[in-house]
């Protein structure tokens, strides 16, 4: 059996370096930094995969975040014909905030967990999108970034379908009794984004303006944009009592 | 689980810049239903794989768009890439799906989507 | 090491001895709320879903699919890795489904991590 490696040791530090040189550095090397980069090097000995390939979709991974997510649904608040595009033609509408869902990734073809087909979900005063994807957790990572832990968890997934309001005032969002509460499950190849309703007291605002507040808990759609509300909300998700039967194969 | 090894070279040249699904676009034939079909999810077996939740089978929905062609996932994951279908995307009344929804919220929806060999007219 | 394929006794000693991010984290007051090899893991992981180009040009049939390893990070983060923080159970768990697979050893994989250990904290 492999000896448990003394952790303790020194290591080369992480965290925030190049601004400021004496941000705080974690001075350790942890077994889980040791087994994922043993992980990748033994995959790699055994033809798995190329450390060039691995470096391709590193850099694609790590390119990616929500900002031109947010630049999309700013547009779309300025501009009517715009919106009117997102919403008929996803892919289209992310070329204009720079993203290309076909061409970026390191096979040229979509990845193979986010493929090619963004539908835009426009809410309206009576009707809010919430996003989920119960099968897997699928996310719209191009235009949006990596998937937050809660997203990801069995309890959203099973949750949210069933108690969506539930779920929903757990992130602090209520909504009256009449509006259509609808849960968009990105099951197949689509992949949803929220286009949230343009909130009251934004009048006038540039499109980076606007940017700011457009959170990426808005556009998976458990937030709604307020002015003055620019990051996401850190909360708990409750396990399911009793989770909704699924089947992965 | 162990796959038929097909060759997949068509696949990529295929798709390599065009994207998927829309690589299949064309390929599946007339669509079968349209927005606004009333269907029904068909309890069909599966054999390993599905991505037909468990819980919309038997539900009936309304068809809201016809989204793209592609071959139907359970296809797809042993390679059989030769029929892509039309695939739908179709809505249901949270409260048809679950029996205790409140009915205070008579208004909520899911929506979700289905090759065509899930869906029967209803 | 046991026989029983379910149980990794070295991927459960790093389970229980292993210092998670958000630990180590909090300890030196490194706001990052993620550690730096998320990003090489997702890119491990969608390079393992995906078809390959093998040396003749044919196209290799991905090496775990995200639907699988998805359903296997699932079930082991609420059985052998339940408690483990996110991502080191995301990591622990792939690990798992390769052992599993066949495509590396525990004992490989042991030596392996001894060899990176040398090279991280060698002065």
């Amino acid at each position: 059996m492999a000896k448990v490696l003394d952790d303790k040791k020194k290591g080369h530090g992480h965290g925030h370096e190049g601004e400021h040189p004496a941000a705080p550095m974690v001075e350790e090397v942890s077994d889980f930094e040791i087994l994922e980069m043993a992980v990748r090097e033994l995959a790699i000995e055994k033809g798995l995969f190329s450390a060039e390939d691995h470096r391709r979709w590193t850099e694609y991974v790590h390119s990616l975040g929500p900002l031109p997510a947010a630049r999309l649904v700013a547009k779309a608040w300025l501009d009517p014909e715009f919106k009117k595009m997102a919403v008929n033609d996803g892919v289209k509408a992310s070329l204009k905030v720079g993203v290309d869902w076909i061409k970026s990734p390191p096979t040229q073809f979509g990845t193979p967990s986010d493929y090619c087909n963004l539908r835009v979900l426009e809410d309206t005063p009576k009707l809010k999108h919430v996003v989920v994807c119960t099968l897997c957790s699928c996310y719209p990572r191009p235009i949006l970034g990596q998937s937050p832990e809660w997203y990801r968890t069995p309890a959203y997934r099973r949750r949210l379908v069933r108690w969506p309001r539930q779920v929903l005032s757990e992130f602090g969002l209520q909504l009256p009794a009449d509006v259509e509460i609808r849960v968009a499950d990105s099951n197949q190849k689509t992949r949803y984004m929220v286009l949230p309703v343009r909130p009251a007291g934004t009048e006038g605002w540039t499109e980076d303006q606007l940017a700011e507040i457009v959170t990426r808990d808005c556009m998976i759609g458990v937030a709604v944009p307020k002015p003055g509300v620019t990051s996401n909300v850190k909360l708990p998700v409750h396990r399911a009592i009793h989770p909704i039967e699924h089947h992965h194969s | 689980m162990s796959k038929p090894h097909h060759d997949r070279t068509h696949h990529a040249k295929k798709a390599t810049n065009v994207g998927d699904p829309q690589c299949f676009k064309g390929q599946a034939g007339p669509a079968k239903f349209k927005a606004g079909d009333t269907v029904r999810i068909r309890d069909l077996p599966d054999f390993f794989y599905t991505r037909c939740q468990t819980y919309t089978r038997g539900m009936v929905g309304t068809v809201t768009l016809a989204v793209y062609e592609s071959p139907a996932a359970e296809d797809e994951a042993w390679d059989n890439t030769d029929k892509p279908e039309w695939f739908y995307s179709v809505k249901f009344r949270q409260k048809d799906l679950w029996p205790d929804y409140p009915a205070a919220f008579a208004n909520d929806t899911l929506e979700t989507e289905f090759s065509e060999r899930w869906l029967e007219k209803a | 090491m046991t026989n029983d394929p379910a149980h990794i006794d070295l991927l459960e000693a790093i389970r229980d001895r292993g210092r998670p991010w958000q630990e180590l984290a909090a300890q030196y007051g490194v706001k990052n709320p993620d550690p730096p090899w998320k990003v090489t893991l997702d890119a491990t992981c969608d390079i393992l879903a995906a078809e390959s180009c093998a040396a003749e040009g044919r196209v290799e049939d991905p090496v775990l699919p995200a639907l699988e390893r998805r359903a296997e990070e699932d079930d082991l983060s609420s059985t052998l890795y339940a408690g483990v923080p996110f991502p080191e159970c995301q990591l622990l768990a792939l690990a798992h489904s390769l052992i599993q697979r066949g495509l590396f050893d525990e004992q490989e994989l042991a030596k392996r991590m001894e060899q990176v250990h040398e090279r991280l904290t060698s002065a």
